[in-house]
């Protein structure tokens, strides 16, 4: 500090006190972005939620439209395949599978369900 | 003299640090396992309403017994289904599982109706016109006898109503009712023929689930009164002679077969009532929807045979199917009577005639063979008075049973009874 004196004495710490804390510090420092790594990636992304929810939404549509044919759907930044057929040939049921990719063709959310076939 | 002490500040910062990263893997660890439980959650959802839908599509006869598997082959998707005879109607059980978790449903199948086969008055021809007196409105398609309908002076009152008569398609109709679903009367004729274990009525509440093996309860010969008593869900009583019923008593989603039955004024419940004789209702009872009255008479068991009867007296509210069926004819016909102001929403089925007294309204359908009004005096036959048969005041969501004529193939959800 500018213009005061130091009176008291401070002990210094040994050199190898230094180097065993500063060891520590780096292993912990480490270890700890080690498992914030671990968690931020193994967490559920926001986008396989929104997957998921946009496949929701698709079913719950082609349950009230009773849309029967295979389709591609765009959806915010997921491309969604419909692929339908005849549940255990059975033509009153048909079998809607509904799988997201994202835009590196990745698979990020799937989704099956029976339905009635409002034409037959 | 300060310390420098640069370990034990190391330490308590990495054991700071450390508490920092357990809470965050901690708080990671429960987040995943809450979002783990409501996929499977949905996916059961899912699940569940694949099995509905197999169920609606399947034949009356499919799923008779519990039947497991996968629904598409994969790891997570074991449903099991099962539909239940109950009386008019199908239970459906759903029950979708993963792992420790099990959701279920239990609802009620009904028949949509099919129009083409719907009317508001189906009179079998039996070669003699239909008369109309007083304020009476048939709103709907009718098929009725080819000599027509005409106005009638009855009871000193003339025709008031629209001077179209009916209001709606006039179609001609056949000498005989459309018959009854000979599947599902098979059925209603194995569980009369089977023989039941003795049971009583222990305490004031008898429940049972849908889930479990229905609750039988034979009564013997031993006439009952059921009175301050609850009694609701999976359970049938049999009875060898007749069943009261108070107004006390509380009856939900529950069949009962007796050879008569007779329900005192005042009661409120929901509930199938089969007898082979007489079902007899008492004033201001309330039915609520899906109710059902029908009289089976499969064998008969005495020389002299009896009229098959069931009658609603006063302002009785009846929301459902009130029927009558017998296998052998009998010389006297059966008769339905509808009493003063009754109010019956849904359809009224009748191999012999029905009876109306004033103000009685059928808002759906009525299938007979033929009317009967009873003055002081005089009987007439095939005359309506002061009698509303009005389609259009049923609701357009009303299911039928498959058991009826006018059925359609679609099989609906009638009523959620259970559910986690």
């Amino acid at each position: 500090m500018a213009g005061s004196k130091l009176t008291g004495k401070i002990r210094a710490s040994t050199l190898l006190e230094v180097v065993i804390s500063m060891v520590i510090i780096l292993v912990v420092f480490s270890t700890a972005m080690m498992i914030y790594a671990n968690v931020t990636r193994s967490s559920l992304s926001l986008k396989q939620l929104q997957a998921q929810a946009f496949l929701e939404e698709v079913m719950r549509n082609a349950e009230i439209v009773n849309e029967n044919s295979n389709q591609s759907l765009n959806m915010g930044d997921f491309k969604i395949e419909q692929v339908v057929s005849e549940y255990n040939d059975d033509k009153k049921l048909l079998e809607i599978d509904l799988t997201a990719y994202d835009a590196n063709q990745l698979k990020i959310a799937e989704l099956k369900k029976v339905i009635l076939n409002k034409n037959e | 003299m300060l310390k420098a002490s640069a370990l034990y500040m190391v330490i308590i910062i990495a054991l700071v640090i450390g508490i920092l990263c357990s809470s965050l893997v901690l708080s990671a660890y429960y987040y995943r396992l809450q979002y783990q439980k409501s996929f499977r959650y949905d996916r059961l959802q899912t699940n569940l309403g694949s099995g509905e839908n197999i169920l609606l599509a399947g034949a009356d006869s499919s799923y008779n017994v519990q039947r497991t598997f996968s629904l598409f082959g994969d790891d997570a998707d074991s449903v099991s289904l099962q539909r239940v005879f109950w009386g008019v109607y199908d239970i459906g059980v759903v029950r979708a599982f993963d792992q420790k978790d099990t959701l279920y449903k239990v609802f009620s199948i009904a028949h949509s109706i099919d129009s083409g086969k719907w009317a508001a008055l189906y009179l079998t021809d039996n070669d003699r016109p239909m008369a109309v007196s007083g304020k009476t409105m048939i709103r709907g398609d009718a098929f009725i006898p080819k000599s027509g309908v005409n106005q009638a002076y009855l009871n000193n009152q003339a025709y008031s109503g629209d001077k179209r008569l009916i209001i709606g398609t006039i179609h001609n109709s056949q000498r005989d009712l459309p018959q009854l679903d000979t599947a599902r009367l098979g059925l209603f004729r194995n569980l009369m023929s089977q023989e039941h274990g003795d049971g009583n009525l222990h305490g004031d509440s008898i429940t049972n689930s849908f889930l479990m093996p229905p609750l039988i309860i034979n009564l013997g010969k031993e006439p009952t009164l059921l009175a301050h008593i609850s009694i609701a869900g999976n359970i049938i009583i049999f009875s060898d002679t007749s069943i009261t019923i108070d107004s006390t008593a509380m009856l939900n989603h529950m069949m009962i077969f007796a050879r008569s039955i007779s329900v005192k004024s005042g009661f409120h419940g929901n509930c199938q009532l089969f007898a082979r004789d007489t079902i007899g209702i008492g004033q201001n009872c309330r039915f609520d929807y899906p109710s059902c009255l029908g009289i089976l008479r499969f064998k008969s068991t005495a020389i002299m045979k009896s009229q098959e009867r069931i009658s609603l007296g006063t302002a009785c509210s009846f929301s459902g199917i009130i029927f009558t069926y017998e296998f052998d004819k009998n010389p006297v016909l059966p008769l339905i009577d509808l009493g003063n102001k009754v109010q019956v929403t849904g359809q009224v089925y009748s191999q012999g005639m029905v009876a109306f007294k004033d103000n009685a309204v059928v808002a759906g359908s009525l299938f007979t063979t033929g009317f009967l009004y009873r003055t002081s005096f005089t009987l007439f036959q095939n005359d309506l008075m002061n009698t509303t048969l009005d389609e259009s005041a049923l609701s357009p969501y009303y299911l039928t049973s498959g058991m009826l004529p006018v059925a359609g193939p679609k099989k609906k959800i009638l009523q959620w009874l259970e559910a986690n």
